[in-house]
């Protein structure tokens, strides 16, 4: 028998005793006091050494617990202590938890139906549109664009490798297809005539910006200048010309528009698709 | 070793509370969250100028389209959305010189029909209630004798908005060459 053990049970049984009498007392604050007389009654007060014939009696009975029905007794107590502590809290305990599962569940409700409005206003494609309301990106991209069309269709018959550059830099995806149709006539026209083509954006408006995918509108003069024979090459530059007038010793002037799709892409704006309304 | 125990069955921890609390504490910091994201997207400014924006092409398309559309059958309905899709000097010049348009559109007996193609802001002032437009416009114009023929317009527009509506108030074609052609 260790005299550990046996201290731990005589502090179990102290403590049980202490909460009975606390409970029956009806005063919670003092469960487990020492100073109770329900405490001193069988048990010495704590620090002072238990009279030897108290300690005898105990050490038989714990003598005789060690081998039958003292355990029962030990979990007797305990239980009667849990008992009285659980009874205090029952009532005001599981209705606490209720509230709070409640609150849970307001406050996870209101989460998502908060998130589902914001979403839902985000999502509206005139916001998604930022088209003017980024003013920074809206120019970038005007500036961009206006640049890629002005080096796009622009030919000069000497240096046709320029074209190929411009094409290989700029143009991504179904582009690279209509940009070589688009050029092709051009490009024979104004190597037979010995021309330069110049292409200059004169005015452009962003349509719409959806994150990383833009559309622009762009006018464009286009002049073509013949260094053979007549002069000024005959026809325009580019099909979709609508108004062409002859400047003098200029060369042919004509007006242009159409729409480009522009991806953004490694830090750098891409033409991926060219829409000349079907001219 | 007493004050042990008494602290080990005083502040024993409950794990259902513990949780649950923490539960509450998360669910409190979500709604926090999106309660604040809402209330910042509902209150966005870029929002409604985002509307402005759209409201004005919009109202600029179908101005453009209408000043390009005109029956010589059905001239005063004609003319008259013409004056309504207008304000300030635009409008008065149409307005002066309705008649002698009208005798002109009588007697070449043509059907002039519009189709915007492409259309984007350039500029938007919302507090002044002014924009800049551009509309890429493709005109069909029927003629007597019942030929058809299509041209592509390169329209710049202005809007001011009046009573609350935006209406073309200036309209013309990009100029090519660097010099206007109508």
């Amino acid at each position: 028998m260790s005299t550990t053990r046996h201290h731990i049970n005589r502090q179990r049984r102290r403590q049980a005793r202490a909460t009975r009498s606390a409970t029956s007392a009806g005063t919670p604050e003092s469960a487990g006091s020492p100073t109770r007389p329900g405490g001193t009654a069988v048990l010495p007060p704590p620090g002072s050494p238990s009279p030897p014939s108290a300690r005898t009696a105990e050490t038989a009975a714990d003598g005789k617990a060690a081998g039958s029905g003292n355990g029962t007794a030990d979990r007797k107590a305990s239980g009667a202590a849990l008992g009285g502590r659980s009874a205090r809290g029952r009532s005001r305990r599981p209705a606490g938890l209720a509230a709070l599962c409640a609150l849970t569940v307001l406050l996870g409700g209101f989460a998502g139906w908060a998130h589902a409005k914001a979403e839902a206003l985000r999502d509206d494609p005139a916001r998604r549109n930022t088209a003017l309301t980024d003013l920074a990106r809206t120019s970038e991209l005007k500036g961009r664009t206006s640049k890629a069309v002005d080096r796009l269709f622009s030919y000069d018959h000497t240096d046709p490798g320029a074209l190929e550059e411009a094409a290989r830099d700029l143009l991504t995806g179904k582009a690279v297809d209509q940009h070589r149709a688009l050029l092709a006539d051009v490009r024979k026209r104004a190597d037979a005539q010995k021309a330069v083509i110049t292409t200059t954006v004169t005015e452009s408006a962003v349509e719409r910006i959806d994150g990383d995918r833009a559309r622009v509108l762009v006018y464009a003069d286009q002049s073509s200048v013949g260094t053979a024979g007549n002069g000024a090459a005959a026809g325009g530059a580019d099909r979709t010309g609508e108004s062409r007038k002859t400047a003098g010793d200029e060369g042919v002037y004509a007006g242009a528009m159409l729409a480009v799709d522009v991806v953004h892409r490694d830090g750098r704006w891409l033409v991926s698709g060219i829409d000349t309304f079907g001219r | 070793m007493k004050r042990a125990v008494r602290a080990l069955t005083a502040h024993r921890p409950r794990p259902l509370s513990s949780l649950v609390l923490a539960l509450t504490l998360v669910a409190g910091g979500f709604a926090a969250w999106t309660g604040q994201d809402w209330y910042r997207a509902a209150h966005d400014d870029r929002a409604a100028y985002a509307a402005q924006r759209d409201e004005a092409l919009a109202a600029g398309e179908q101005a453009v389209q209408n000043l390009n559309t005109l029956d010589h059958r059905d001239l005063k309905q004609g003319l008259d959305l013409w004056e309504s899709s207008t304000t300030g000097e635009l409008h008065e010049q149409l307005a002066s010189g309705r008649a002698e348009f009208a005798e002109q559109v009588k007697a070449a007996k043509t059907v002039t029909t519009a189709r915007v193609l492409s259309g984007a802001v350039t500029e938007l002032d919302d507090r002044a209630g002014r924009a800049r437009v551009l509309i890429a416009l493709r005109v069909t114009v029927g003629a007597s004798d019942g030929a058809k023929t299509d041209k592509d317009s390169r329209m710049l527009g202005e809007l001011t908005r009046t009573g609350g509506r935006w209406k073309l108030s200036a309209l013309g074609q990009a100029p090519v060459g660097g010099a206007p052609t109508g």
